[in-house]
């Protein structure tokens, strides 16, 4: 296949990912918070963010669509830097989710967030490296991706416009998310122990 | 569709692939850097990751580590050439650096193995210390312990090696041809000969009649404010109060482009260098000795 011919496709493709990563990237406010936060609609009532982003029992959640809706925290682990927030059925599709186990280095990500309150802004790179910040902490996927406060929360996804991490952190240049594959176990967990 | 998750899946497999050539380098404190097998047995890295008088220890992607010795260093191109048995470890495979462009996709990766995405931004960089055509310029970040690692293209081949110490402002990799031009150096005569005249110059400004007279657009060139005896440039007749325009009708403005000029391949052979003298050009054939070795 011609470059160019390869191009002409990947790049609507590449643009329907990002209108999917957007319409499952949501606003986080915290009530007495200046700044806005990221978080990813994971079923059609539960949106998950990081802990240090949504702060309070009860922080308000923007939609793509415009609409701010309440929601109201099911569990918080700050070790984790993790958080589940219950919201009434918005009728949107939650986010397709990958398998972080699988993903390579090298391989092509995008991230969507609200880097400066630039909201559901995509920047894009690669897995830099794949394992522990430092040695005998707890695995990140690091990531060649511009990030910047207001990404946090948010979505890292494959080229299929699946979501494999959570961004979480700044350090050293790198974008350092949370693998999804921790992200569901936690969901898992607080779902079954709040029914 | 798929043309994008194919190129996703190319570049990983490039990054598996390039792994299986890669090292951790231990030749300074703290931070490794990275190095790639160029030729069985002979390991590339940054020449200012690796430290003098220190021993070098490599480890492989598989974790196992081997001693290394140093055979040969270039600091003007910030190349050094490890000499390491590695076995099981296979040399890398290296890309005609002639097909790059700029605009292309390419890779920097660090020992782990680490990536890194970016662009070709500049083909020939070479000002100062560099010869032009030595060096490429990368739109990409180079992460601390990357200097040393490989440059590769979305096939997984290793086009130059990255380092951070070749330029103060870009991001910057030496083409494999220049790192070829080395190692067969250390192949053919066991290291890296260093190219020496055995003069101190500083730079000086080219008065605006002498630059017509001349012919040249070159603002500055360097005075001979030094002759070590028994040099080449004593044996050619250079003295103090010369002043180096051109070597072989490439212009010298700086020190630094002396060094350039002055490439491990040139020992030994004849340069014709343009000089004024008492504000008269004229031309001296000068032969390039080789830098006697430290201790």
């Amino acid at each position: 296949m011609s470059a160019l011919l390869a191009v002409e496709e990947s790049i609507p493709h590449l643009a329907r990912i990002a209108d999917q990563l957007r319409q499952v990237t949501v606003e986080i406010r915290s009530p007495g918070g200046s700044g806005v936060g990221a978080g990813i609609l994971w079923a059609p009532d539960l949106v998950v963010t990081n802990a240090h982003v949504a702060r309070g029992s009860c922080v308000g959640v923007g939609l793509a669509d415009e609409r701010w809706i309440e929601a109201h925290l099911v569990v918080a682990d700050r070790r984790m830097d993790l958080a589940l927030f219950r919201i009434p059925r918005c009728g949107v599709a939650p986010a397709a989710l990958g398998d972080s186990d699988t993903l390579r280095v090298g391989a092509l990500v995008v991230a969507l967030g609200h880097p400066l309150g630039l909201r559901r802004t995509l920047t894009a790179g690669v897995v830099h490296a794949l394992g522990p910040a430092r040695p005998g902490g707890r695995r990140f996927i690091h990531a060649d991706v511009r990030l910047a406060p207001g990404n946090s929360g948010g979505p890292l996804a494959d080229t299929a416009g699946q979501v494999v991490g959570m961004n979480t952190m700044i350090a050293g240049g790198l974008a350092l998310a949370i693998p999804i594959n921790d992200v569901g176990r936690f969901v898992a967990s607080a779902t079954a122990s709040a029914t | 569709m798929t043309t994008v998750m194919d190129l996703s899946n190319a570049l990983a497999g490039a990054v598996e692939r390039v792994s299986g050539w890669m090292f951790a380098v231990h030749g300074r404190p703290r931070l490794p850097s990275t190095g790639v097998q160029w030729r069985t047995g002979l390991v590339v890295t940054a020449n200012h990751t690796v430290e003098h008088d220190r021993e070098v220890t490599l480890t492989g992607h598989d974790g196992r580590s081997f001693a290394a010795s140093v055979a040969g260093r270039d600091p003007s191109l910030d190349i050094a050439v490890l000499r390491a048995v590695v076995d099981g470890v296979s040399a890398a495979d290296v890309a005609d650096d002639g097909d790059v462009r700029v605009g292309h996709l390419v890779m920097a990766l660090g020992a782990g193995p680490r990536a890194s995405a970016g662009i070709v931004s500049a083909l020939d960089v070479g000002r100062g210390r560099h010869a032009a055509g030595d060096l490429l310029a990368v739109d990409l970040t180079l992460y601390p312990g990357f200097s040393g690692g490989p440059l590769v293209d979305v096939r997984g081949r290793v086009i130059g090696i990255t380092t951070s110490g070749a330029s103060r402002h870009l991001q910057c990799a030496i083409r494999a041809t220049a790192v070829t031009r080395l190692v067969e150096h250390v192949i053919r005569g066991g290291r890296i000969p260093r190219a020496y005249l055995g003069v101190g110059t500083q730079p000086v400004e080219l008065p605006h009649p002498l630059r017509e007279r001349l012919g040249r657009a070159q603002q500055t060139a360097i005075i001979v404010v030094h002759v070590k005896s028994d040099s080449p440039a004593a044996a050619a007749g250079l003295i103090i109060g010369d002043v180096i325009v051109s070597i072989d009708g490439h212009a010298i403005t700086e020190p630094e482009d002396l060094v350039a000029a002055l490439r491990p391949d040139r020992v030994g052979a004849a340069v014709t260098m343009t000089i004024l003298r008492g504000g008269e050009p004229r031309d001296l054939q000068v032969t390039v000795g080789e830098r006697p070795s430290r201790g």
